[in-house]
């Protein structure tokens, strides 16, 4: 007797997922005809893992959101959430969802209470995260007990935080959820999403944040201009990824063209710039030296990383959908 | 639809239901007033030959109790108290929400499309027949105030409450059709007064110039008329008119307001 495990049903399973804006009036050479917000979008989520989707402004990453959430409908192609149909079953699968808009809009005249408790009683769930997550993102009784018109933004990222996840939702959509953090509550809500990963729950976050999305994703697509460039591992495109380096030297400049992984070399007076690809110990070594002055290794952006990979490839033409 | 939008619509709009309710309660009292003041008054300027077409507004006088009740809701001050609700709060709720980015927090709750649009429905309609409820207690209190209830058969006033709602449902349903149709609260309110000036301005157009009385059939106001009501020469055509001027917009609201796109506010 063979024992095999059942496939893993996906949380997320989108196929050929399309979505295209209006007809417009199209001129050649005018510019105007329908915008192509989603192509052909081919991905799959699985459950307990958390995944970055990743792209520069105007790719398509809040289309896709809100066309899983059923906000938008698409032009073509299917998706399913949790096993609902997007089109048919929206209102049952978002009872499963908790939800994190990008730019967080809240109800100015209530306080925070009252509005985690309209969204509460909206979901049908029970808040049950709701006083660890204010804990853990620092949000006191007195600051919930404020109106929130009086929140700072970060603040009001907070409330958006909470109300997404006070109902220990299957799975957490969240598009640009530390916009408004400042850093030591975006290391806060890292771990938060760790711990819903480790409790089984599935994270689909987007991100411009390379950074971001190295700390906390298994798992990324790219999207570019409505078109699917990659789903990765972290760890795969990390190996692709360049760093912008700049070091400023005491004396005659050094000859980095050597070192393996450095490029666009360009030397001024008394700095150096160039971007690295691939492991920063050969380089480091081959800088250390008494006439290194000052050496700073940026993270990559991603617009940068992207633009580096893809660039030339399918899918140069506008996207203009966020 | 969900009890607790609609509990929280209405919370929202407390301040103003009783500040514009205490209004009308007000203008409703002033209307008996008028009319028991001035009637001799625009009696005797009929008298000497001024156009008594001059002297009435809309489908309204002052002539007799039932007319200056009609001037009540036709009066601009009328209208508005009840506009703030059948127009500006109708045409607010949904593409209000819509242009802050509040509804697609609410809205990724299991909450669909249409149960949000009949909740706030409901709450605008619960507002408006509040202030159509004041507006008319108002009249009431100054007519028994003034010893004047003989003059009109009291049984019918009920009735003028239920035509009233009726009309500014109609006001109200389209001014929710307009919301769900757009993205920004400026459109829809502009649509909604639009809506309202041209139906206010036929049936005063055909008031004032009895050629052109005609266009009074056109407007929404002249099937509401409470001096009718309370003589019982209620019009059931009235009814279906007004009937099929709520039906219309909710329906379409109905069919639009899930097909549309939401996408990302500006």
């Amino acid at each position: 007797m063979v024992l095999t495990t059942p496939p893993v049903e996906p949380v997320i399973r989108a196929e050929q997922l399309t979505k295209h804006y209006g007809a417009g009036l199209h001129r050649p050479g005018h510019g105007g005809g329908p915008i192509r917000a989603l192509n052909s979008v081919t991905l799959e989520v699985a459950p307990g893992e958390i995944f970055g989707f990743l792209g520069p402004n105007g790719a398509g990453k809040t289309t896709m959101i809100r066309t899983l959430l059923g906000f938008l409908h698409a032009s073509s192609g299917s998706a399913t959430v949790l096993g609902h149909d997007i089109a048919t079953d929206s209102v049952a699968l978002r009872r499963k969802v908790g939800y994190l808009p990008g730019g967080m809009a809240v109800y100015g005249s209530l306080t925070g209470s009252a509005s985690l408790d309209y969204f509460a009683d909206l979901q049908q769930r029970e808040p049950v995260r709701r006083d660890e997550l204010a804990e853990r993102l620092q949000l006191s009784r007195s600051d919930l007990g404020r109106k929130v018109r009086d929140y700072s933004r970060g603040m009001r990222q907070k409330i958006g935080v909470i109300q997404a996840l006070q109902h220990d939702p299957e799975l957490a959509i969240l598009d640009e959820p530390t916009e408004g953090l400042d850093p030591l509550m975006q290391l806060a809500f890292y771990e938060v999403l760790e711990d819903l990963r480790d409790a089984g729950r599935t994270i689909f976050m987007s991100s411009h944040y390379l950074g971001e999305v190295e700390r906390v994703c298994s798992r990324v697509a790219i999207i570019r201009a409505g078109h699917l460039m990659a789903v990765q591992h972290v760890d795969e495109l990390l190996a692709r990824r360049k760093r912008r380096v700049s070091l400023r030297w005491r004396g005659a400049a050094p000859d980095l063209s050597e070192i393996p992984g450095i490029a666009d070399v360009v030397a001024t007076r008394d700095r150096i710039t160039a971007t690295l690809s691939g492991d920063v110990a050969p380089f480091v070594r081959a800088v250390a030296s008494p006439s290194l002055v000052d050496l700073l290794i940026e993270p990559a952006r991603l617009e940068e990383v992207f633009y580096e990979f893809y660039a030339g490839e399918d899918g140069d033409e506008p996207g203009g959908a966020g | 639809m969900s009890l607790r939008v609609l509990r929280q619509s209405l919370f929202w709009q407390r301040g103003r239901l009783i500040a514009v309710g205490l209004a009308a309660l007000a203008w409703g009292a002033l209307i008996p007033t008028f009319y028991v003041t001035f009637q001799d008054l625009f009696e005797g300027l009929i008298e000497q030959g001024f156009p008594e077409n001059l002297l009435n507004f809309g489908s309204g006088s002052l002539f007799t109790l039932g007319g200056a009740m009609t001037i009540g809701f036709q009066h601009p001050l009328g209208i508005g108290l009840v506009a703030v609700f059948a127009i500006g709060a109708a045409a607010n709720a949904v593409a209000g929400e819509r242009e802050t980015g509040t509804l697609e927090v609410v809205l990724a709750r299991p909450l669909s499309r249409r149960r949000f649009y009949v909740s706030v429905g409901a709450a605008v309609k619960i507002a408006v027949a509040v202030i159509l409820a004041l507006l008319l207690a108002g009249q009431v209190l100054g007519i028994y105030l003034l010893g004047v209830d003989d003059e009109i058969d009291m049984v019918m006033v009920p009735l003028v409450w239920v035509v009233g709602l009726m009309l500014w449902a109609a006001f109200a349903a389209f001014s929710l059709a307009a919301s769900v149709s757009f993205d920004r609260r400026g459109p829809a309110i502009g649509l909604a007064l639009a809506y309202l000036g041209i139906n206010y301005f036929f049936e005063i157009l055909g008031s004032f110039l009895p050629d052109l009385d005609w266009t009074q059939e056109y407007s929404l106001f002249h099937h509401f008329n409470p001096g009718e009501i309370v003589t019982g020469n209620l019009d059931p055509i009235d009814l279906v008119i007004l009937g099929v001027a709520i039906v219309v917009p909710v329906i379409w609201a109905l069919w639009i307001f899930p097909r549309r796109d939401l996408a990302a506010p500006a």
